[in-house]
């Protein structure tokens, strides 16, 4: 593919040297110099793919390297590159050298170097061809980049446009694109009739409808004062809050937002919402730009405590990820290496993309081939993520009750600290005997120091239960079927609620093995108690025999729950597999033993699934319980002796102040959990850098992007190219993780840093108008498009990022304002858009032929509703849209198989379930099985960063709104609303739902083909019939 | 998002090459009908075909999980000799569940088929009788053993999710052969997606009617919305073709008064051709006109109803063999790609080839249903003189380890596994590319098989050049191929 480059500054000049200067005219005094006129037209135009061996962009392309004399007369495949004094015999002249088309062999598929650069070769090479000795030479095709989205931003002068009759407006917007059409002689388009502008703006603003009387008063008022009503009319949608769920959608389809991985077992993320109701108010509140960016990459270090500083984060994890990849293979082998640095490409690609719009992810296995961006700009991003991994994270909605948590954190570590310090203070007074004791105890205790930390973790607990005879199971899986002889279970200790040894053991119970998870086949049973009570072992273990039998299931059932003082439970420590050779069975390398139940109170840490296997189980230890009890009592006995009154009474005191703040931090209201991206602490093969104190994994330019060919080690950084900022973030070696993140916002939101700023202007105006300035929102790079206005682009920019008498500094909404409240942005979208019945004029065909895709604004564009205007449209018109904001998403679907592989099934729905009757956008957004109805209709597919949504056409979407359970439900609810709502005649309810659908009265053929109809086949057919219309599905 | 003006190629690219192509040309009068021959009515793209095609359908037999070349297809006798020796790979082997056990031999028999001589394991023996129509290809690589990045690997040419499947930029090459049908068919394992779900024939960034179309031949409906939902009892039939002349006529007056908007007409179109599907979908699907004698070839005369609860042959058969039947009558119907799935992601107990546990109690059942229907398949095209045109591949995720994993069954194989091909403008009779003495890795390590090599040579053969149907998004020129690929022409015919 031939890409055109930005003409370089210096090919004028060439241009006019090459006819004045040939090689045979060259004199000896006029020789280019090696280091000022050769090197860097190699440099910057051949050692992109003929570099030295060890070039980050791979070998050198024809075996050529270009970086050393040596190398250069060498030569590649095709013989010596440069044969010195010897033009002729010098192949790099013939490969550089024009045809007579202007092209040449090199450089492959760029624009070809130019005649005097040619000529400079050639005299270099004619005069001696001097190349010092070990000078190197290294790609430099970036330097002196010049590409218009990297130039600063300078605020440009709004155009002097003369008012005139079709253009009374001041709005700068209108100056900008005025000019442009002046250019190409054309002129805007007269305005749009009120009720059109009402239904743009309601489906432009908050993606709803209007209603007829809402339609019926902005007309009357448009009708007294077309200003004052239009511009009420945008305040009062802009301060709408279903203003934030129109707008919040948009910013989803950037960052792919989804609640499902993705990938193999695409399981549910739970709490990923939080990141989703987070955007809806931030365009609800109007955020500060540079403060929305902030947040998204760093909240918890620039804003910390609070919810938005955590929420936000859920944009670094809004992308998908491969569960097995990183749960399953660890980080020590190749897939999970290749899985963790797929991950970080996710994030890297969408922070630079949605914020910077350029493709850094180009970047991964050589330099940009089309933008000035190195490998190592990449890798240096992919270190900002290199401590964090996609989890969840906990905290608190309220900052009150943060705020109250911290209090009353810091109140019990000072009473702590006061206990501490008394307790010295009666030891001291004690004299020598509490030491002596404690010496005793700590020697007992030396024994047990490793169990400390396990014996937290007390094992399996089944949910409580009121009754006694209730089945209840857990179930061990070995990971393959081995050979087993024996399964021994451990009975607890429960020390935190005193209650003691074989807490929770079951009076009845079995002990089964299989290769069925559902133990319906081939069942062996060790141990068989389901006949008669056995007595409460303490903590001895208990052990059943197994005869060598395959299984890889081991499951114990319960059918006599262990009595506690008003309920039933089933606990047991552990859980032990023995093999037939007396082993005891473990889970195979990077493999977890996984732990299933029928129930349970999942209590972390000491009750848990997980802690059926995790090796430890009271009576582990080689403590002397009794001895220890002994010494302790003996100890609390020789302190309370040796205290004075006051001593005693202030211990009682902090006992009493401390269990009471400890009840006032139970009593807060629980913390949120949100699915972000954090530093990860986990067990087996997703560890995370959590284990390491959070401490970033070291990140290297990886050759060819190979995580198996990793090069030199990189510091966290970002893009070199923007040249008023650092690219390389000045960190210590030990500064927390969360400080490379707040570097990367910094440098986005740094002023000097011109992609953001042209970057989110560009977003607004594209779904304001169906195309941005630059029509490749995500790439601002030379493989995207130009700026249609590059002034007004830079115009928008600097007023938005400064603000300035139009926009308020980084307010979307007041950009939004002034956007919709040009004129380009009333006119009328084309043919008889502005009324019916009008001819087309004889303009509008000129203009047609002119800018036939409206590229310069001298009409709007007439907007197909998206997938959410649609289906939200859809309930609207069946009364059924419940407006409630906020919260966990709505799913219509019904999931199968959820333990393992979930099967989202969509067509088990009930489509007159209300849970499913809200906004859209509170979707549960599944990855693996996108919604069949949004994605016929072109919604956004969570797994690819969205800049642009596709219109397609296609039968499909004819069938789907013709025959989807929504449709008919709605088409029928519609219909009982209309009965119930509008009296008199079929033909009132008709000419009621066409203006409800369409946003204006029916003609009188409308109206009388649609009554008749409908007396034949009821109002829900014709109901059915107004949902499928074309005015109700394009916006004019 | 813009609209289009009346521009007859704005129109056809606004509707899309959906098999809505004929009546978009019939009404501009034609000329988008590009070929001699009749039955290319529409809208690929401008250019395409770059040179004659070869073939003009493809049908993808997938199977899921990874099934094992070496107990299949790729026999290894130093298996047989090495049985239950500790296996040794001459270097560090990096295994998905450290399945690196004794050498394990085929667990079927291996015979000789054909003129060719090819050898067949046991369970895939009916392919014999087709075996000199058949190009193996032994030396295919994949990137990683993990199922999800690899399903995508092979089904899109991407290990992440976002890029669209080969059938999505076949049809948006190509465009339809009819006009009443999807482009491009999948026909799910009735038991579950595999791995990706529906993202392995999703249309990413092409729009939205490149989509692999999902039919469930036995559900009713069995494409989504092809009738009315059944919450609609107020809509009867007589109502139905009223309401859509209704329809027609309202949204026509709508779009004549903005002759500007093609949109505006491509959309009246669209619901015309959606009431031709509702016609065409269950005459194509409908099975009970087969004749005894092609029932019998597929193995669908067995006359059960229900079958056992462990997994067996003629279970596995059924439901094989009908998709493939099916996959004929919709590629007799003009369907462009049909992919069909055989096993579900890895749920218990396995309905998929993904035998860590059992090679023999998993793939023999499977294995036997796949070749059953395949050879029908290949058989009834032949017989009706489509398999000339018709390219049939035969892939899957990755193969599995010549070493055990402890017990019977045999862990992932990402290094080397194989694919076959069959049909248009395929050599028939041949092994391409040998695997090394266990199967573990190809004979010559420097130059394999990739997936971007068999999908170049699918798009070849369909008269494409992989490296110009590209589409630019978000800044890359994508193409199926990435930037990979080498046309195999030792297999072409």
């Amino acid at each position: 593919m031939f890409v055109r480059r930005a003409l370089p500054w210096f090919a004028m000049v060439a241009i006019v040297a090459s006819s004045t200067v040939s090689p045979s005219s060259a004199v000896a005094n006029d020789d280019p110099s090696f280091e000022r006129d050769v090197a860097p037209i190699l440099q910057r135009r051949c050692l992109e793919c003929h570099g030295p061996n060890d070039s980050p962009n791979g070998p050198p392309k024809g075996k050529l390297s270009l970086s050393t004399w040596s190398a250069a007369s060498l030569g590649g495949e095709s013989g010596p590159a440069i044969v010195r004094g010897k033009p002729a015999e010098s192949l790099l002249l013939e490969f550089v050298r024009h045809d007579a088309d202007g092209k040449a062999l090199m450089p492959k598929n760029r624009e070809p170097l130019t005649p005097a650069e040619v000529a400079t070769l050639e005299r270099w090479i004619a005069a001696g061809t001097a190349w010092p000795e070990n000078h190197v030479l290294r790609d430099r095709k970036f330097d002196g980049y010049r590409w218009w989205s990297l130039e600063p931003i300078v605020r440009p002068a709004v155009p002097e446009v003369a008012a005139s009759a079709d253009l009374p407006s001041a709005n700068p917007v209108d100056r900008f694109i005025r000019e442009k059409l002046q250019e190409k002689g054309l002129s805007p388009s007269r305005e749009a009739a009120p009720a059109v502008l009402c239904r743009r703006l309601y489906y432009d603003l908050i993606g709803l409808p209007p209603t007829p009387e809402q339609i019926d008063a902005f007309v009357s008022a448009y009708r007294k004062g077309a200003e004052n009503a239009y511009t009420a009319l945008v305040d009062e949608l802009l301060a709408s809050p279903h203003y934030g769920e129109r707008w919040a959608r948009h910013w989803l389809d950037v960052v792919h937002f989804g609640e499902t991985h993705g990938y193999d077992k695409d399981k549910p993320r739970e709490n990923a919402w939080p990141y989703r109701d987070y955007v809806i108010r931030a365009f609800n509140e109007d955020r500060p730009y540079a403060r929305f960016v902030e947040e998204q990459l760093a909240g918890d270090v620039l804003y910390p405590d609070t919810r938005d500083g955590n929420e936000a984060l859920g944009f670094i994890a809004a992308g998908p990820w491969d569960l097995i990849g990183h749960a399953e293979v660890p980080e020590t082998k190749t897939d999970g290496k290749i899985a963790r640095h797929l991950d970080r490409d996710d994030m890297v690609t969408n922070t630079i993309q949605t914020f910077a719009s350029l493709t850094v992810q180009c970047a991964q296995c050589h330099d940009h081939k089309f933008d000035p961006i190195t490998q190592e700009d990449y890798y240096s991003l992919q270190a900002v993520f290199a401590a964090v991994d996609r989890t969840t994270r906990s905290y608190d909605v309220d900052p009150a009750v943060a705020k109250r948590r911290v209090e009353l954190t810091s109140t019990i570590a000072a009473i702590g600290g006061r206990q501490q310090e008394l307790e010295k203070e009666i030891s001291r007074a004690a004299g020598d005997a509490l030491p002596a004791i404690d010496r005793e105890i700590a020697a007992l205790s030396k024994s047990t120091a490793g169990s400390e930390r396990k014996s937290e973790a007390y094992g399996y607990h089944s949910a409580i239960s009121a009754q006694q005879d209730v089945v209840k199971w857990v179930q061990v899986d070995l990971g393959r079927s081995l050979a087993l002889s024996a399964i021994a279970l451990h009975p607890c200790r429960d020390n935190f609620n005193g209650i003691g040894d074989g807490f929770g053991f079951p009076l009845r119970y079995k002990v089964e093995i299989s290769d069925d998870p559902n133990f319906k086949t081939g069942v062996v049973r060790p141990a068989n108690y389901t006949e008669h009570d056995v007595p409460n072992p303490g903590i001895l273990a208990q052990s059943a025999a197994a005869g060598g039998k395959s299984a890889r299931y081991v499951r114990v059932t319960a059918t006599k729950l262990a009595p506690r003082k008003n309920d039933f439970i089933f606990a047991l420590a552990e859980l032990t597999a023995i093999e037939a050779d007396g082993k005891q069975a473990t889970p195979q390398t990077g493999q977890a033993i996984h732990v299933t139940s029928l129930d349970t109170i999942e209590a972390s840490p000491r009750w848990r699934r997980t802690n059926l296997v995790d090796g430890y189980y009271p009576g582990l230890e080689v403590v002397d319980p009794g001895k220890l009890a002994a010494l302790t009592k003996r100890r609390a006995a020789i302190a309370a002796e040796a205290a004075t009154p006051q001593q005693r009474l202030e211990a009682t005191d902090l006992a009493r102040r401390k269990a009471s703040a400890e009840a006032d931090l139970r009593k807060l209201r629980p913390q949120q959990s949100c699915y972000v991206a954090a530093v990860h602490t986990g067990t087996g093969a997703f560890r995370g850098t959590g284990p390491d104190g959070g401490r970033p994994r070291p990140i290297f330019v990886l050759a060819r992007g190979n995580v198996s060919s990793p090069g030199k080690e990189v510091r966290p950084g970002t893009i070199s190219a923007v040249r008023d900022l650092p690219s390389r973030f000045d960190l210590s070696p030990d500064a927390n993780e969360a400080e490379r993140r707040a570097a990367l916002a910094r440098w986005l939101v740094d002023r000097r840093n011109p992609l953001t700023w042209r970057s989110i202007v560009n977003r607004i105006w594209q779904y304001h108008f169906g195309r941005g300035i630059v029509e490749t929102p995500n790439d601002f790079g030379r493989n995207g498009a130009r700026p249609s206005h590059p002034e007004l682009l830079d115009w928008l920019a600097a007023e938005f990022r400064d603000g300035g008498v139009f926009v308020d500094a980084q307010s979307i909404k007041s950009l939004h304002r002034l956007i919709v409240t040009s004129h380009a942005y009333r006119q009328i979208s084309g043919q008889a858009a502005g009324g019916r019945g009008q001819r087309e004029p004889e303009s509008l065909k000129i203009a047609q032929s002119i800018d036939a895709e409206n590229r310069l604004l001298w009409r709007a564009n007439r907007r197909r509703l998206d997938a959410e205007a649609l289906r939200d449209s859809v309930l609207v018109l069946g009364g059924k849209l419940d407006r409630t904001m906020y919260g966990p998403s709505f799913r219509d679907f019904v999931i199968d198989k959820p333990q393992h592989s979930p099967h989202y099934e969509y067509h088990l729905h009930d489509p007159n379930d209300p849970k499913s009757h809200r906004r859209s956008v509170y979707r549960f957004i599944v990855r693996s099985q996108p919604q069949p109805f949004m994605t016929t209709f072109d919604c956004a597919d969570p797994s690819m960063q969205v800049d642009r949504r596709n219109e397609s056409l296609s039968p499909l979407q004819a069938l789907t709104l013709l025959n989807s359970g929504l449709t008919v439900t709605m088409a029928e609810h519609f219909a009982a609303r209309l009965e119930a709502t509008t009296s008199g005649t079929t033909a009132n309810r008709i000419a009621r739902g066409f203006y409800e659908a369409s946003g204006r009265a029916p003609t009188a053929a409308e109206l009388d083909e649609l009554t008749k109809f409908a007396e034949r086949h009821g109002l829900a057919a014709a109901c059915r019939v107004l949902l499928n219309l074309n005015e109700f599905m394009f916006i004019d | 998002m813009t609209q289009p003006t009346l521009n007859r190629r704005a129109m056809l690219q606004t509707l899309g090459n959906g098999f809505g192509g004929l009546a978009l040309s019939a009404m501009f009068g034609g000329d988008e009908v590009r070929g001699a021959d009749a039955k290319l009515v529409n809208g690929g793209l401008r250019g395409i075909p770059h040179f004659r095609p070869k073939a003009k359908r493809v049908v993808q037999l997938f199977m899921a999980g990874a099934a094992s070349h070496i107990d299949l297809f790729d026999y290894k006798p130093d298996l047989v000799k090495h049985d239950g020796k500790p296996s040794d790979f001459g270097e560090k082997v990096e295994a998905f569940q450290n399945g690196l056990g004794p050498w394990m031999r085929p667990v079927w028999d291996f015979k000789p088929y054909g003129q060719c001589g090819k050898l067949l394991g046991e369970p895939v023996a009916s392919l014999g009788d087709c075996v000199d129509e058949i190009a193996f290809v032994h030396n295919m690589v994949g990137k990683t053993g993990v199922h999800s990045q690899s399903t995508y690997l092979q089904a899109t040419g991407f290990q992440t999710p976002g890029f669209p499947g080969m059938g999505c930029w076949i049809s948006y090459g190509l465009g339809s052969l009819n006009d009443n049908l999807p482009t491009f068919v999948v026909l799910p394992d009735h038991r579950g997606f595999a791995s990706n779900g529906p993202k392995n024939w999703d249309s990413a960034f092409l729009s939205a009617q490149h989509s692999g179309t999902v039919i469930y031949p036995g559900r009713n409906p069995p494409i989504a919305d092809l009738v009315p939902s059944r919450g609609g009892t107020f809509i009867n039939a007589g109502e139905e073709a009223e309401a859509q002349a209704l329809l027609a006529r309202l949204n026509g007056l709508h779009a004549t008064a903005r002759a500007d908007d093609a949109r505006l007409e491509a959309r009246i179109r669209s619901y015309e051709l959606a009431a031709r599907m509702q016609l065409a979908a269950p005459e194509a699907l409908d099975l009970s006109r087969e004749p005894a004698h092609v029932l019998k070839l597929y193995g669908l005369d067995h006359g059960r109803t229900s079958f056992d609860a462990e997994i067996n042959a003629v279970e596995e058969t059924d439901y094989f063999a009908r998709k493939c039947l099916v996959a004929r009558r919709l590629l007799e119907r003009g369907v462009r790609f049909v992919q069909i799935w055989s096993g579900n992601d890895n749920g218990f107990p396995r309905r998929n080839w993904d035998s860590h546990e059992d090679v023999r109690r998993d793939h023999g059942p499977l294995a036997q249903g796949m070749a059953r229907g395949a050879v029908a398949l290949i058989q009834d095209l032949r017989q009706r003189g489509l398999l000339d045109d018709t390219i049939i591949l035969w892939t899957t995720e990755f193969g599995r380890m010549p070493s055990s994993q402890g017990g019977k069954g045999r862990d992932h194989n990402p290094y080397c596994f194989t694919n076959w091909l069959c049909g248009g403008g395929i050599r028939g009779g041949i092994a391409h590319g040998p695997s090394d003495q266990w199967g573990y890795k190809p004979a010559d390590r420097e130059h394999p098989t990739t997936v971007y090599d068999v999908h170049a040579t699918i798009l070849h053969l369909l008269g494409i050049d992989h490296e110009r149907l590209t589409v630019r998004h978000n800044g890359i020129d994508r193409r199926l191929t990435d930037v990979h690929g080498h046309v195999i022409r030792e297999i072409m015919a």
